[in-house]
């Protein structure tokens, strides 16, 4: 399933989404082109109607391109119906969110236990993988907690071990620190750099340059188009 | 997905809202309560009327002159005059048939001392006693003697006694009918069934024909068969010697042959018509029920957008979706079922002990009753469970 390890882990070319208002046809993205390599930690940086939602929306295969190709992973993507993408965001994508978006009245073990579910791993199997990730973010504590009962920084990590758990080849991370306060926020960019060194493969998609300077690579995207690509 | 995590969800669910769940679950607790009560009350209704029935006699054949035809129309029940008591004498011959009763009757005023009425007279024989199952209350019976000898005696029933004023020290004393005097040898006891089963003033047939009808037409011959598997046989016999006497080559019957089994057949069917119409007027609340639950899955499918957006983003499929609101629309409705089932029993057994029927309780409409519910879930949980199911995970995820 997964590509050699030194083919990239993403491969857009010439992708273009455009938005069909009726009347008008609002382009969000233009021939954008992009690789990712195995391993890299790249932030995509741009100011809030740059397309860097619907950057965001392609990458983690939620939506398609109107044209271009996108290789995720070693599959294309662009031409998968609505099954198929959800089954490469269940296989090859980790998504954390701005707002975290843990599923509410539901425990910190059975929230990053849930991807699994969706895999087909049994209960138990996949309770001991959750409770392992848990832990490996320092969470070991807080298992039976409800999100409403965790802090914002807490609530994030709960959402990286969410993101870890089925172990993809993609961490795709969008605004994770913009809820948060300085100091959590560091944390969760140390965490990402941590993870980092063990060889995950991270996009961050941030407005805040700071943040995007604990990328090891940024690119930054105006309009719907990337501008350069930027050695941190 | 696997189906224990599915129910596990839905379980989950349905606990942390648990008044909305109960008040979701009302609608089909009450339809699937009054299917259930319902249709214990036709059945109820039905075993009332049979075992009033079973009280007429039920070995009883009935012999009734008429049905016959002109062209195609038939003329009006025993209107006809081709049943007589030649006929009834040559019937009681017949294997099979334990007692006969022809039946020769009239209207005439009855005075008892000061008390007058009009009653019915029916002239017959002993057999009548055991063809309809009257039993004594006081004196005695028709003898054969009487209808040999054409006795002025007359044995009446308990309604009339009572219209007359007569009790069992009337018995022997002499009343007048249609003028003639007449000696009272006996008062049945009342055996209900009906208004006019007890309103009844019995002579011997041979003195009813010699005094008041001068045709010897009968009315009706009543025959008790010997058992209960031989009314078939005794039917046909009957049919056969009367096709005989009548000189009837065509198939063609002067008399029609009505016997407890054709009547038990007809009541019963009757009150399948009525069960099903019972049944079919509580499945509108049913129906009612499954709206609810559908507009609850509906307000549920809204409040849950950015939920479902978010399972989708880590891996839920479509149909994943699907079939985690419609395990929960199922168990909306089939946990509403069971305590229909559980409520309706208890209604049935309450309505059973007041109306004096007992309780029944079938458990096919048990079945049915589950199997409804749960296709009210499907049916009604569907359209909201696809609704979830399409969500543009984009568009939910922004959703607040």
């Amino acid at each position: 399933m997964s590509a050699a390890p030194n083919e990239p882990i993403i491969e857009l070319e010439d992708v273009s989404r455009i938005y069909d208002l009726g009347k008008v046809q609002v382009p969000a993205l233009q021939d954008v082109n992009l690789r990712v390599a195995r391993g890299e930690f790249l932030a995509i940086v741009g100011p809030s109607g740059s397309g860097k939602s619907t950057m965001m929306n392609i990458l983690g295969c939620l939506d398609r391109p109107t044209a271009g190709r996108y290789v995720l992973d070693g599959q294309p993507v662009e031409e998968l119906d609505d099954n198929g993408l959800a089954l490469i965001r269940s296989r090859s994508i980790g998504f954390v969110f701005q707002s975290y978006n843990l599923l509410p009245r539901t425990t910190a073990l059975e929230n990053v236990a849930t991807p699994l579910m969706y895999q087909g791993v049994p209960r138990k199997e996949r309770l001991a993988r959750a409770q392992m990730a848990l832990e490996r973010l320092g969470l070991g504590d807080r298992l039976d907690h409800e999100p409403s009962e965790l802090s914002g920084g807490q609530q994030q990590r709960v959402g990286i071990a969410r993101a870890l758990v089925t172990e993809p080849a993609l961490i795709l991370a969008d605004e994770p620190t913009g809820n948060l306060d300085s100091h959590s926020g560091a944390e969760v960019l140390e965490l990402f750099g941590n993870l980092h060194a063990i060889g995950r493969t991270i996009v961050l998609i941030t407005h805040d340059a700071d943040v995007a300077a604990s990328a090891d690579r940024a690119v930054h995207i105006r309009d719907g188009q990337l501008l350069e690509a930027v050695p941190a | 997905m696997r189906s224990s995590d599915l129910l596990r969800l839905a379980l989950s669910r349905l606990g942390t809202g648990k008044v909305r769940t109960a008040l979701t679950m009302l609608g089909i607790i009450i339809g699937v309560a009054s299917v259930v009560a319902l249709v214990a009350v036709a059945q109820g209704a039905t075993k009332g009327i049979s075992d009033r029935l079973q009280s007429l006699g039920t070995n009883l054949v009935t012999v009734s002159p008429g049905a016959t035809r002109t062209g195609a129309t038939r003329g009006a029940f025993g209107s006809a005059t081709t049943l007589t008591l030649d006929d009834a004498a040559a019937l009681s011959a017949l294997d099979g048939v334990q007692a006969i009763a022809p039946q020769l009757t009239t209207n005439k005023l009855i005075i008892a001392g000061t008390q007058n009425e009009t009653a019915r007279i029916i002239g017959t024989t002993p057999g009548y006693l055991d063809v309809f199952a009257y039993q004594m209350w006081s004196g005695t019976f028709l003898n054969q003697a009487s209808v040999d000898s054409n006795l002025r005696i007359a044995v009446i029933g308990a309604t009339t006694a009572d219209n007359l004023g007569l009790t069992e020290t009337a018995v022997g004393s002499t009343i007048y009918i249609g003028g003639l005097p007449f000696e009272l040898t006996g008062i049945m006891q009342p055996k209900g069934g009906s208004t006019t089963a007890d309103d009844l003033v019995l002579l011997p047939y041979s003195t009813v024909h010699e005094l008041f009808v001068g045709s010897s037409s009968v009315s009706s011959v009543g025959i008790s068969a010997t058992s209960q598997d031989a009314i078939a046989s005794v039917s046909s016999e009957i049919t056969y010697a009367l096709e005989q006497r009548h000189g009837i080559t065509n198939g063609v019957d002067d008399f029609t042959i009505t016997t407890q089994s054709q009547l038990l057949g007809t009541v019963s069917s009757v009150s399948d018509v009525l069960t099903l119409l019972l049944a079919g007027i509580a499945s509108i609340s049913l129906l009612v029920g499954g709206i609810g639950i559908m507009n609850i899955m509906l307000v549920s499918v809204r409040e849950r957008t950015r939920e479902i957006g978010i399972r989708k983003a880590i891996g839920a499929r479509g149909r994943d979706i699907m079939a985690q609101f419609l395990v929960e629309a199922l168990m909306l409705s089939l946990a509403g079922g069971l305590i229909g089932i559980g409520v309706g029993a208890v209604a049935s057994f309450a309505i059973g002990t007041y109306a004096g029927w007992g309780f029944l309780f079938n458990p096919v409409t048990v079945v049915i009753s589950v199997v409804f519910s749960l296709m009210v879930g499907v049916v009604f949980g569907v359209w909201p469970a696809s609704q979830a199911a399409r969500l543009d995970p984009v568009v939910a995820l922004r959703y607040e």
